[in-house]
């Protein structure tokens, strides 16, 4: 195989992003097919990246690398480990159904889809750079349309949402950058090469203050408490498919960094912090839980689970256990489809009754039957119920913290599942079940292409829960080699 | 030939049917009852053969590997061994009788279909939970019939009253699987492996300390508390009844509540080695069998007393496994599915004859429900423990259990069986005798729905002669409970089944007397107050507290809305406030002057934007190019 997949996988959202710019801005369809054609090239490559890419071999694999900056060691270099692959099939998944769900924005459509092309053109470069400094560029190229998309396509309090979405993650990235220059000064081998890096043992202290530096940068983007209150503002200002990416791959980009940059690189930084992770990320997941339970608005319970559930994924990170750093890249997977799910049907629902109030809606299911089932789906499988995807990353979040003996933490993990629970079903409950309002009786259910967009993500949901195995076993390759340096449990 | 490795077909034909019926119902004859039925039917019928394997082959344990993490695999392992084809037998002849009868019962109903499908996967699932010999695929099927549980109490999801039972279900019984994952974890902490029988194994070789086993003993008793509905995880129990009668009779009364028993049963070498533990099933159901007892005395919907009852019967079950004597728990467990079930469909048909289900609305339906009022007379005998049916016998075994360990409790397990009996009789008694307060407006249910009925009564009267028959290889069935099957005892300690040589099984004449004069009483009592149809006015002392559950509901629902929910909003207050008001907005002041610049960059002008990233990047490479040098 000689095609470049990866610089396939990465830059047709950039060409399909250049080639909007160009088309005249009324031929609202012909820039539908444009976005579609390029988010499903994308995706088309990252489903061949998993499939090519040898689980037994493990390590990176697919690289590829053209020297940009000799001078001073940066160089455009690609290649996927285990993680990877399984984090750019979701980036595929999701930004193939976003585009899906968002055909019916007519507001400038030639320049949402251009953005939403961009921002997940540097999803996929983020998730197979190994290049730092490319690894950056990307993570900014992914973070920086949201202002716009949020800004001009948004709803309820846009403008605050997206400046401070905008405002606070930026202020990560400096951290990170600062961090990434840190390793770059201290490492002497003038390289932003990932792999020469990693044979570098940094001082201890170095290690230490550049380890917090990406935790804090990195974990604002993960949601890590209390650096998570740009997410569920951001969400609910957000358009349905921004959205979508944001939750469903944004945030994990945060989690992502932590593995791939700070717990590879500084492995004494991360004995010190990790212990710190724990704790904030259990923070976020019952703190999480329980400011969900008393929104009122759909989409800031899913805003505040999101940050609940990415608390198990920090959770299972600093689990400094083989199984549970498993569990927090299938959670990462997992939250990733079930929340795109979550906020594909909110917005069908909002876009026809223009409300997200739980407490005006009732009986919904006689009305949307489609919408409320996948919902409702979506809804189970964050509530840990098996046969759904999201059941097997938290039990093997739960496996890899009691065989670290942290029982503290289990028995809080296992505790926000059932407040996870309660608000879910209270949810369903309220807007789902009951008597239908006559006030809703137009409503009507889901287009075709909604239906096929949440069904597509609902299957996902239900095929990892039954059989994960093809997931965990590029995970496991790929985080076995990162746990052993940290000495953690296998 | 079936042999026993083919048990995996059991749990797959239900979810063949579930797969069709979800996906295809619409388009098939009886929107895909039929099929639900055939491959649970089949599923019943191949059961016979099953059971014959393992007479021959002995108990056995197969395990196909799910995933593997590192080293370790999880396995989708199952057992077949006599706890688990009895068990088998018990959901699978239920399930298909109750689908029938439901054909009639549901009717007409908008969503038929759905009923099938759900009732299909959560045969499915139970069958998966009796056979799984891991811990992970049994919490697996676990939480899925806890799914279908939800989905079929909420069956008519336009009713509020069904929408909140069945949110309470689920979350109730949650409450009590935080226990079960976290026991279930220790013991994966403790052993390295999700497979029972290793557990088993390494508990016998006392490879686990004392501390250890009995917590996670304890807290895997919550899970199993919650789902069997003891005390104080019991309340969702009764709210469930808002589900359609043939899902009372299936999950509610015959097979899902018994899960916990089961879970129970199936590790109970651990439970026989962590003591306190044991005590603890003992305490707990003997105060969920009196506690329930005493409430059913003052409900008057009769699918609510029935619900009582359940608890009550489920507490025998656990207290016969707390004094050690799993057979007769297991055994009355079977007794208890085919009774119940008949109590339930029995309800059933008066519901659907005279759209009432209030004692004070019912009385002297004998004659307008002829076989609904014999037949459920035959399952109120056998509720009761009325001398030669089938719950008499089942009953006196876990009576010979308590016997041998304290004559208090036995006392106490005698009383409550009079109770037993009363309540039962008052149904009975208020529903089918006296002046008919229907007016003849009563009508008989279809064939459909009593050939069921009919079916029930058969095993409800004459299961109890199991004790005095051979069952296979055995000399009765709580012989094959126990494991004597002719096959060395080695081969259960292999793969962790239980195996107990010489359990007493004869009842005495103690037992079988006192029992019989109890359950007599009772009934005696309950038909001398009621025959006439009089209404009763005088309240008995504390029957308030009957009336309000000793206000454990009351307790919940405090806890829920003055704690947790206050809770919740205070957190959410707090994020907004301090979090992000105080946090993020105050110390967002400063970069808000620069974000209002930005604001102004706000035209949606792409090209302006891709150049500012482009010039941001060369100012970075710069930057380092200078500093580099």
């Amino acid at each position: 195989m000689n095609i470049p997949l990866l610089s396939l996988m990465t830059l047709t959202p950039l060409v399909g992003a250049l080639v909007l710019l160009v088309l005249p801005r009324d031929r609202h369809g012909l820039i539908r097919a444009v976005a579609l054609a390029a988010a499903g090239i994308s995706a088309a490559a990252a489903v061949a990246v998993f499939l090519v890419y040898d689980t037994v071999r493990a390590g990176f694999q697919l690289a590829e690398r053209l020297p940009w900056l000799p001078q001073i060691g940066i160089d455009y270099a690609l290649a996927v480990d285990g993680s990877s692959v399984v984090m750019l099939l979701l980036t595929g998944i999701v930004i193939v159904t976003g585009v899906l769900i968002s055909w019916r924005v007519d507001y400038r459509p030639k320049d949402f889809f251009a953005l939403l092309l961009l921002l997940v053109a540097g999803v996929y470069g983020v998730f197979c750079s190994t290049d730092l400094f490319f690894f950056f560029f990307w993570y900014e190229v992914a973070v920086l349309p949201m202002y716009l998309l949020i800004a001009v396509w948004g709803s309820t309090n846009k403008e605050y949402g997206a400046l401070k979405l905008t405002l606070m993650l930026v202020a990560g990235s400096i951290l990170i950058w600062i961090g990434l220059l840190m390793l770059y000064v201290a490492s002497g081998i003038n390289s932003f090469d990932l792999f020469r890096l990693q044979h570098i043992t940094f001082d201890p202290l170095t290690q230490s203050i550049a380890f917090l530096l990406f935790m804090i940068g990195f974990g604002v983007l993960a949601g890590m408490w209390p650096l998570h209150t740009w997410s569920p503002d951001g969400h609910v200002a957000a358009p349905t498919a921004v959205s979508m990416l944001h939750a469903g791959v944004l945030m994990k980009l945060g989690a992502f960094g932590i593995l791939r940059i700070a717990m590879t690189l500084l492995p004494e930084g991360a004995r010190i912090w990790l212990p710190v992770l724990l704790v904030l990320a259990t923070v976020n997941v019952i703190y999480g839980a329980l400011s969900a339970m008393s929104q009122r608005d759909l989409k800031y319970v899913i805003g505040y689970s999101s940050v609940s559930h990415m608390g198990y994924v920090l959770m299972g990170l600093a689990s400094l256990s083989l199984i549970g750093t498993t569990g927090a890249v299938l959670q990462m997977f997992s939250h990733g489809i079930m929340t795109a799910l979550f906020f594909a049907m909110v917005g069908v629902i909002y876009d026809q009754a223009h409300t997200r109030d739980i407490a005006a809606f009732r009986g919904l299911i006689c009305t949307m039957p489609a919408v409320s089932v996948l919902f409702i789906l979506a809804g189970l499988a964050s509530l840990g119920l098996p046969g759904l995807s999201g059941f097997v990353a938290e039990f093997l979040v739960f496996s890899g913290l009691a065989q670290a003996q942290a029982w503290l933490f289990v028995v809080l993990a296992v505790v926000g599942v059932a407040i996870t629970a309660t608000y879910v079903l209270r949810l369903i409950a309220r807007v789902f079940f009951g008597p239908p309002e006559a006030a809703w009786r137009a409503l009507r259910d889901g287009t075709p292409l909604d239906v096929a967009a949440g069904a597509s993500l609902a299957f996902v949901l239900v095929a990892v829960g039954l059989y994960p195995a093809p997931l965990i076993g590029p995970i496991v390759g790929s985080v076995l080699p990162i746990v052993r340096r940290l000495g953690g449990v296998e | 030939m079936v042999t026993t490795a083919s048990a995996w077909l059991l749990p797959a034909l239900p979810f063949l049917a579930f797969l069709l019926t979800a996906t295809l119902g619409r388009w098939l004859p009886g929107q895909g009852a039929g099929i639900a039925i055939v491959l649970t039917g089949a599923g019943a019928v191949l059961w016979a053969p099953l059971l014959g394997a393992l007479f021959v082959e002995g108990p056995q344990l197969y395990q196909p590997v799910w995933f593997t993490v590192g080293g370790d695999a999880l396995h989708v392992s199952y057992i077949v061994d006599p706890l688990a084809a009895l068990v088998l037998g018990v959901v699978l002849i239920c399930s298909t009788h109750i689908q029938v009868y439901a054909l009639g019962y549901m009717g007409g109903e908008a969503r038929f279909g759905w009923f099938f499908a759900v009732v299909a996967l959560f045969t499915a699932a139970m069958l998966g939970l009796v056979l799984s010999a891991s811990l992970l695929t049994l919490y697996v099927c676990w939480e899925v019939v806890g799914l279908c549980s939800y989905l079929l109490i909420g069956f008519w999801f336009d009713r509020p009253a069904a929408v909140e039972a069945a949110k309470k279900a689920f979350i109730t019984t949650r409450v009590g699987d935080v226990g079960l994952l976290i026991g279930i974890l220790l013991l994966f902490r403790a052993t390295g492996t999700l497979d029972i029988p290793a557990i088993v194994t390494a508990v016998q070789q006392g490879a686990i300390d004392g501390g250890t086993l009995t917590a996670a003993a304890i807290l895997v008793l919550l899970g199993a508390f919650g789902k069997s509905g003891q005390f104080p995880l019991h309340v969702w129990l009764p709210d469930a009844m808002e589900g359609p009668t043939p899902v009372s009779a299936l999950i509610h009364a015959a097979t899902m509540v018994t899960a916990g028993v089961y879970l129970v049963a199936r590790l109970f070498p651990i439970f026989e080695a962590a003591p306190v533990a044991l005590a603890v099933v003992a305490a707990v159901g003997l105060i969920s069998a009196a506690g329930a007892s005493l409430l059913a005395l003052v409900q008057t919907d009769i699918k609510r007393i029935l619900a009582y009852s359940t608890i009550s019967q489920l507490g025998l079950m656990f207290a016969a496994l707390g004094t050690g004597f799993l057979p007769a728990a297991i055994f009355h467990l079977t007794t208890h599915a085919a009774f119940k079930a008949l109590l339930f469909l029995a309800a059933g048909s008066v519901i659907h004859g005279t759209t009432r289900q209030k004692l004070d609305e019912l009385g002297g339906l004998r004659r307008s429900l002829p076989v609904t009022a014999f037949t459920m007379l035959a399952g109120a005998a056998a509720l009761a423990g009325v001398p030669l049916t089938s719950g008499y016998f089942s009953k006196d075994e876990i009576l010979l259990g308590l016997l041998d360990r304290s004559t208090l409790l036995f006392v106490a397990t005698l009383a409550v069986s009079a109770l037993t009996a009363f309540y039962t009789f008052r149904l009975w008694v208020r529903a089918f005798l006296g002046p008919d307060q229907m007016h003849g407006h009563a009508h008989e249910s279809p064939a459909v729905m009593l050939g069921p009925l009919v079916a029930f009564t058969v095993p409800s009267l004459l299961l109890g002669f199991l004790l005095f028959i051979p069952f296979g290889p055995s000399a009765n069935i709580i012989a094959f409970l126990a494991g004597e099957t002719g096959h060395p005892p080695a081969q259960y300690a292999e793969i962790g089944s239980y195996y107990h040589a010489h359990h007493e099984a004869t009842p005495n004449g103690l037992v079988l007397g006192t029992s019989a004069a109890a359950a007599l009483a009772g009934a005696g009592a309950a038909w001398a107050v009621y025959r006439s149809g009089a209404r009763i006015r005088r309240r008995l002392p504390g029957a308030a507290v009957l009336e309000r559950g000793f206000f454990i509901d009351a307790l919940y629902r405090w806890l829920t809305t003055q704690v947790v929910m206050r809770l919740s909003a205070f957190f959410a207050w707090f994020d907004r406030r301090w979090v992000n008001d105080a946090g993020v907005n105050g110390a967002g002041r400063l970069p808000a002057v620069v974000g209002g610049a930005l604001r102004t960059l706000q035209t949606g002008n792409l090209s302006t934007y891709a150049l500012a990233i482009v010039a941001g990047m060369a100012l970075i490479a710069g930057i380092i190019l200078w500093s580099g040098r």
